[in-house]
């Protein structure tokens, strides 16, 4: 690693057209040659200047971080430049040269070049080795012992580094025979080297025991690394060199756990280093190779636990902890769990290694003061995983597995302790309860299992719980106040009602908390509290219901004071995108009965924060539920109370516009969809702002990105439906329809297109529309010439049903066949009639029935005798749409949802739940498509008696003439 | 440095999931042909072994006895340059009783090479032994003598790989010694002598096979006689190991070696078939051509048969390894051979549960192996091993044996749960399972899976949680896996460097527990 952090910032880029010398460092014209990075010859030039001793440091530093992003990109020709044979990958006897020089000056560079040089041999052995590079090992190896001979250890641990990168992959790769290939030619050549200049290492550092820092450094960072190179060449299995020769590595192992080296040499930190990763080597092999690690098992376990007990404070130590108290958990479940299992043991284990390490530190401390994300994140959210508390608990819990009677004695006693130190001094030993606290909830049962609690809940949530959450100084012991809280919300199902109702104003004043942690956990408290589900049994049956337990009666007396608090408290510093905060408004606001007043009350402060969020925002959680939380305001008060509407327009329109004005692009598809929702409630004529964001809509680049499209689609639905008519002016329908064209176009826009063209249909009157259907059914044909798939078909035949049902037949066979004569009928065949079958969706499949129905009854086209085998077709087909059984019929309202989210957005499309558009049927006149059908039938065939009778007998599957013929007697109808 | 890409969690939306999780879940897995361990079987039956006692009758044994085996390395080695120096005297010797002298010597030597624990291989070889055991190969000499030469070698060879592959100038003649001509003891010590090469790697194996060592070795394996056999069948299973199939694939080509296999499995002779077995394990770990021949023949039912009867270690695991190999090669096996409600389905049950129950791990480990691919087959089979006594046995081994079994028992339970894919669709979950598997709380196990440092559990783990996720009705499985904090274990590869892991880990986290999660209502 670097060690002057400037100079790593400054040439920190591993994008390669990045200037990457420091602008104000003196100009490099003479020494560095024109970028010609395509030519060859280009990659040696830059490592020639990495290496050459005369040229200044900063200069070959540049060169080898130029050299190693100059291989990232090159080195492997991409598919596409190789498919366009383009000459970017380097050529082959340039990457010949470089492999042949690489290893030599990557041990001869400054230490600050040696990284970026081992990156670069990283990058080209992703490639190359083994197969393509086979001199590599063995040149590593010779050099390797040559350097370990001349005790070089600078160079023995650049060969170890640039070695542990090549074996990496052996750790992270999927095991199959080419992998193993690879491997066993690795250990082949690697295996005895490595254990050679391990145990000379060893020996240096045995004879040394009590020396200094700068002695013993670079050899415990080499064993270190001989340590990774273990773990690596160990993950596929166990190899037989490495079973053959356990015991030298266990013995030196052993050594480095058990041995105490000088104070300076232990708070230095690479002894602790080298201790963690012989600990995960230890883990590795009881997880992987328990049974021929068994004979070391005493002593490594009993040799780790001492070393937990000694006290330590390197920078290495909470790795260290973390990965030692790791092993002795996976030990703890092991099949020899028994290592641990007398009464002094467990004892021990919990006085000395568990409590210790629950109590909280200096660090914990100060993380939550000054990073309370990062804290909130470890201590309720699961990411802490790899913290001592943590992974404290997780030794409990595994030694619980099976002394389970024997750890809740030990753990109950010590909560009563850890209680009774904090009564005698509250003010100083607030950090017993907090750890008491701490331990009662992180043992606390999975819901729905067996165990039983560690202590009575409610009692405990009585006597020590309560009396934080009641005290009347909102800021005092705060990380105390976090604890109760975080209790509260964990066994909030077990908290009465009437006892959690009567904290709720406390909740919300520790809203005002000055620590942002003690608020979000307030905030994410209420929230989770109202999210509570009562099981209830449906009297009279043993059906189970789940039932909220908090409902509007219960908070909306209390709402204003809530919502107050709640919007103070996103003005504390560091709280402004705090996404709990967002989260319990969004919460209380859906629970509760929302009234206009507090309605614009909120609609006005979420505006404002989406002015504020605008100016830099961090937290896409946040603003997800901020936006969210807006289209719920709009979409639910606006339809109660139409006097609203203003308020919305004057509030958030404007920040929306600010959204496009400024260009947030981020936020744009969130900004689509909440205008759309207030075009849809406004009542034309709109205003000239709407009219204004009309004219950004039709432009044709806000288009060009596909987040956007959804979102735009649903703006310019929202405009076609409102105002129709305006379309006629400024050319606009020209735009829309060359928009659609555009979304048709593209596989994965099509269904869009379809989208706008189905509002134009359904919105517009037919003169309007009646000089564009040229340019759309051009589109259309052209597109289906090569793409005949269901997908797209489908669209097509909805597209035409809804042009029929609004505008009748005869406009829609006018206008296919005034592109080329005949052509509607030919599209009947291979599109409309197999199609129609598989339409689905509730409105889809009552618009395409009753469109066929009124094709094949009430339009001249079909009725020429000489269609009857086409005519009788189709209604086979409708037969088998109706003959579907209705499954999707309640889902009416979420099926554009639906098919939004299947598409597949690179940049995803950000849908918000509560903007969603509700479908409207096009067809509310028709109550039922079969009713339609039958009647229609009977009334067509009463004109022509016996006509249709013969070509039903002749055309239509059997089982098909039997669902009409039930139909018929459904709905009281004969076909004669 | 800090030239890393820019982190992903600052990017507004994770990856889309390119690697769907379910497309891998029930599977069948074929033992990798590339052994990087040591070879379990070593530690029953050596790859490589020293020739102790005489293939033949050997009246001057007993005075071996009188020989201090504890006798310090240098007078070992000392004698041993002795020795080889009259070994040399009496190949010069041309005078009367000249044979004689020399059997004598190659005697000396052979005694020299067998007796102590640690023989002085290495002394005998710089003594210069090779050149002078070759000589004494050569055609026409008297059967006692090539014999003495052959065990000679067949010690050295079983000493260290240096050692092993300095018989490398004698291989021509050790194969060529194998062949009709010779007598049947000569040729087994030799076949002796080369099992022991091929036991030492690869690259002495394709040395031998290109010496045409497979097809002499193969019909001394037919031999009627059991200890030829035996001793053919062991160097035969060196010799075909791998890891290039093409020796497999010849073997059973060469016509006879299927029946002599069927007719010594049809021994009663446990040694014999355990040698015997060891050679189906590599035909039917490395060659489809053995595997669809094997599928079809008897060799299947004789397996399952000496499964459910022999109590005998060292057969039963060369029996599980190849059942379990066949049954991931050819779905031949599950549909046609181990039919539900066969009585061979019934009896490879039962055999397969006794071992599961076994004191042995590694019995208990090759068995919920074999399990684990019989239960990727139909879902008649599925249900056969969820009803039978297997299902509890292994939900006890899942949280209390050692680790490596716990992972293969884990690899058979999500299989129980999965119905064979249709076609290309994601396969059906099988709910009834699934939801006993989880009442059982079987789920925390599978978590300490995606825990693990070993990948191939962590995968494993995965796709039984997205199986819980997906499959437990009433969508109660998100719940269910993030109590048992599997969300914490899953975003361990939130920035994993294998992409698989990380878009599987991922895209799980955020199908189940994304941004809306929680959200309803």
């Amino acid at each position: 690693m670097s060690n002057s952090p400037t100079t790593t910032n400054r040439h920190g880029s591993s994008n390669p057209s990045r200037p990457i010398l420091n602008p104000a460092a003196p100009p490099s014209a003479p020494l560095l040659p024109p970028p010609t990075a395509d030519r060859p010859g280009f990659a040696l030039a830059l490592l020639q200047f990495a290496a050459t001793p005369s040229v200044d440091d900063h200069i070959r530093l540049a060169a080898a971080v130029h050299f190693k992003n100059h291989l990232r990109s090159r080195w492997a020709p991409s598919p596409a430049a190789a498919a366009a044979e383009e000459p970017l990958s380097s050529s082959a006897p340039e990457k010949e040269q470089v492999k042949s020089v690489l290893v030599s000056l990557m041990l001869a560079a400054l230490p600050r070049v040696q990284p970026q040089l081992s990156e670069a041999l990283a990058v080209v052995s992703s490639h190359d080795f083994p197969q393509s590079w086979p001199a590599l090992l063995p040149e590593l190896v010779a050099s390797l012992r040559n350097a370990a001979e001349a005790n070089d250890y600078r160079a023995v641990n650049g060969l170890l580094g640039a070695a542990a990168s090549l074996f990496s992959k052996f750790r992270i790769s999927f095991d199959n025979n080419a992998l193993r290939l690879d491997l066993k030619y690795c250990l082949d050549v690697f295996a005895a080297p490595l254990l050679e200049v391990f145990l000379k290492t060893s020996r240096l550092i045995a004879g040394n025991v009590a020396g200094p820092p700068d002695t013993l450094r670079p050899l415990f960072e080499s064993q270190r690394l001989c340590c990774d190179i273990f773990h690596s060449l160990n993950s596929v299995e166990l190899p037989e060199f490495f079973e053959e020769h356990m015991r030298e590595w266990m013995t030196e192992f052993l050594a480095y756990l058990g041995t105490a080296y000088s104070p300076a040499v232990e708070a230095e930190g690479t002894v602790d280093a080298l201790r963690a990763s012989v600990c995960e080597n230890l883990q590795l092999y009881m997880e992987k190779n328990e049974e021929e690690l068994k004979d070391y098992l005493n002593d490594l376990a009993s040799t780790v636990w001492k070393l937990l007990l000694t006290p330590g404070s390197s920078p290495s130590r909470d790795q260290l902890t973390v990965t030692a108290i790791k092993f002795l958990t996976t030990v703890s479940t092991s099949v020899h769990h028994s290592l641990f299992g007398s009464p002094e043991v467990l004892q021990r284990i919990c006085s000395s290694i568990v409590f210790p390490n629950i109590r909280l530190r200096e660090e914990d401390e100060e993380l939550f003061e000054i990073n309370y994300i990062e804290y909130v994140r470890r201590d309720i959210e699961g990411s802490d995983i790899d913290t001592r508390r943590r992974i404290a608990c997780e030794l409990l819990k595994g030694i619980a597995l099976n002394y389970k009677e024997q750890v809740t004695t030990l753990v109950s006693m010590q909560i009563q302790e850890m209680l009774k130190v904090y009564a005698v001094n509250p003010g100083e030993n607030w950090k017993e309860k907090d750890s008491a606290i701490y331990l009662v909830v992180a043992l606390a049962p999975k819901a729905g299992s067996s165990g039983g609690y560690l202590v009575d809940v409610e009692s405990f949530f009585t006597s020590v719980i309560l009396p934080e959450l009641q005290e009347q100084d909102v800021n005092a012991a705060p990380m105390v106040k976090a604890g109760a809280l975080k209790f509260f919300t964990v066994f909030r199902d077990q908290i009465p009602k009437q006892a959690a109702m009567a904290l709720l104003p406390h909740l919300a004043r520790f809203l005002m908390s000055e620590s942002n942690v003690v608020h979000s956990y307030a905030a994410n408290c209420i929230e989770k509290l109202l999210l509570v589900k009562d099981r209830v049994t449906v009297s009279g049956s043993d059906v189970v219901t789940l039932t909220p337990r908090y409902g509007p009666l219960d908070i909306n007396f209390f709402l204003p004071q809530l919502m107050t608090n709640l919007f103070s408290a996103l003005q504390f510093p560091e709280s402004q995108e705090n996404p709990y905060i967002m989260k319990c408004i969004m919460r209380t606001l859906g629970i509760s009965n929302v009234n206009s007043e507090v309605a614009a009350h909120c609609i006005c402060r979420l505006a404002f924060v989406v002015s504020e969020v605008c100016k830099n925002p961090r937290n896409p959680t946040f603003n997800h539920y901020l936006f969210e939380l807006i289209a719920a305001l709009i979409g639910r008060s606006g339809e109660k109370d139409q006097a609203l509407i203003p308020v919305f327009d004057a509030s958030v329109f404007p920040v929306l516009w600010k959204i496009l004005v400024d260009d947030m692009t981020k936020f744009w598809p969130y900004a689509f969809q909440i205008f759309a929702q207030l075009v849809e409630m406004s009542k034309p004529p709109l205003s000239d702002n709407y009219m204004q964001l009309f004219h950004v809509l039709l432009s044709p680049e806000n288009w060009k990105r596909s987040g956007n499209v959804p979102a735009l689609v649903r703006l310019l639905q929202a405009y076609l439906q409102k105002v129709p008519n305006e379309l006629k002016d400024e050319g606009r329908l020209h735009q829309v329809v060359q928009i659609s064209i555009g979304l048709l176009s593209a596989s994965r826009t099509e269904e869009l297109g379809f989208y706008v063209l189905n509002t134009v249909a359904e919105n517009l009157s037919c003169e309007i529309v009646a000089p564009y259907f040229r340019d759309i059914w051009n589109a259309i044909f052209t597109r289906l010439q090569n793409r005949r798939v269901a997908k797209f078909v489908n669209s097509f035949v909805i597209f035409m049903s809804l042009i029929l049902v609004k505008h009748g037949p005869s406009i829609l066979v006018e206008s296919t066949d005034s592109l080329q004569k005949g052509l509607f009928m030919q599209i009947l065949q291979p599109f409309w009639i197999p199609n129609l079958k598989l339409i689905s969706g509730a409105t889809e499949m009552k618009l395409a029935s009753v469109a066929a129905t009124r094709l094949i009854c009430a339009s001249p086209v079909l009725l020429d005798p000489s269609f009857s085998e086409l005519w009788g077709k189709m209604l086979d087909s409708i037969i088998i749409l109706l003959a579907q059984p209705d499954q999707y019929k309640g889902e009416l309202e979420n099926g554009e949802a639906d098919i939004l989210e299947t598409l597949g957005y690179s940049t995803a499309f950000a849908r918000l739940h509560y903007g969603g558009k509700k479908e409207e049927d096009p067809l509310k006149e028709i109550r039922d498509p079969k009713e339609f059908l039958v009647t229609s039938l009977s009334r067509l065939s009463a004109s022509y008696p016996g006509r249709y009778r013969t070509v039903i007998e002749k055309c239509v599957d059997p089982a098909n003439q039997a669902a009409l013929l039930q139909l018929c007697t459904t709905f009281n109808c004969a076909i004669v | 440095m800090a030239d890393e890409d820019v982190s992903p969690q600052s990017s507004y939306h994770r990856d889309a999931i390119k690697t769907s999780v379910h497309n891998t879940s029930a599977q069948r897995r074929r033992q990798l042909a590339v052994a990087v361990g040591k070879e379990r079987r070593e530690a029953l039956i050596r790859t490589k072994r020293l020739c102790r006692e005489a293939l033949f009758d050997d009246n001057e044994a007993s005075l071996e006895g009188n020989m201090n085996i504890d006798e310090e390395r240098a007078v070992l080695n000392a004698q041993a340059s002795q020795i080889i120096e009259d070994l040399k005297s009496a190949m010069t010797y041309q005078g009367k009783g000249a044979a004689q002298k020399k059997v004598e010597a190659l005697r000396a030597v052979r005694r020299l090479l067998s007796k102590s624990e640690i023989p002085p291989v290495k002394a005998a070889l710089q003594a210069g032994a090779v050149p002078l055991l070759v000589q004494c190969l050569s055609f026409g000499s008297p059967d006692e003598q090539l014999l003495e030469a052959a065990w000679c070698l067949t010690n050295i060879a079983a000493g260290e790989p240096e050692e092993t592959k300095s018989l490398v100038p004698a291989l021509p003649l050790l194969v060529a010694h194998l062949g009709e001509k010779s007598s049947v003891p000569v040729a087994e010590q030799c076949a002796w002598a080369l099992g022991n090469v091929a036991g030492e790697g690869d690259e002495l194996r394709n040395i031998l096979l290109a010496q045409g060592a497979l097809l002499p070795l193969a019909r001394l394996m037919m031999s009627d006689k059991g200890s030829t056999a035996r001793t053919a069948s062991w160097a035969l299973s060196n010799l075909i190991k791998g890891p290039q199939p093409n020796a497999a694939t010849e073997l059973i080509r060469i016509k006879g070696v299927l029946d002599a296999i069927i007719q010594h499995l049809r021994n009663l002779d446990d040694e014999l078939a355990t040698e015997v077995a060891w050679v189906i394990v590599y035909l039917s770990a490395l060659s489809e051509a053995a595997v669809s021949l094997l599928v079809k023949s008897d060799v299947v039912h004789l397996l399952v048969e000496k499964l459910a009867a022999s109590e005998s270690l060292q057969l039963l695991i060369p029996v599980l390894r190849t059942l379990g190999n066949l049954v991931a090669a050819d779905s031949y096996m599950t549909d046609m051979v181990l039919v539900v409600g066969h009585n061979t389905t019934n009896q490879i049950l039962l055999g397969l549960i006794k071992c599961l129950k076994s004191e042995h791990r590694v019995l208990k480990k090759e068995a919920a192996w074999v399990l684990s691919n019989i239960a990727a087959g139909s879902v008649g089979h599925k249900e056969l091993i969820f009803s039978s006594e297997a299902t509890p046995l292994m939900i006890h081994l899942l949280s209390s044996a050692p680790f490596d079994i716990r992972k293969e028992v884990a690899y058979t339970l999500g299989n129980l749960c999965v119905a064979p894919a249709k076609n290309a669709e994601q396969p059906s979950i099988i709910v009834h399972h699934l939801v006993a598997l989880v009442n059982r709380e079987c789920i925390s196990a599978f978590i300490h899976l995606v825990r693990s440092a070993d990948i191939q559990s962590a995968k494993l783990g995965l796709q039984f949680l997205e199986l819980v996720m997906r499959g437990m009705p009433n969508g109660e499985g998100p719940k269910l896996v993030e109590r048992e904090d599997g969300i914490d274990a899953m975003e361990r590869f939130q920035f994993h460097e294998n992409e698989e892991m990380r878009n599987m880990a991922n895209g799980l986290v955020d199908k189940y527990f994304g941004e809306d999660y929680g959200l309803d209502e």
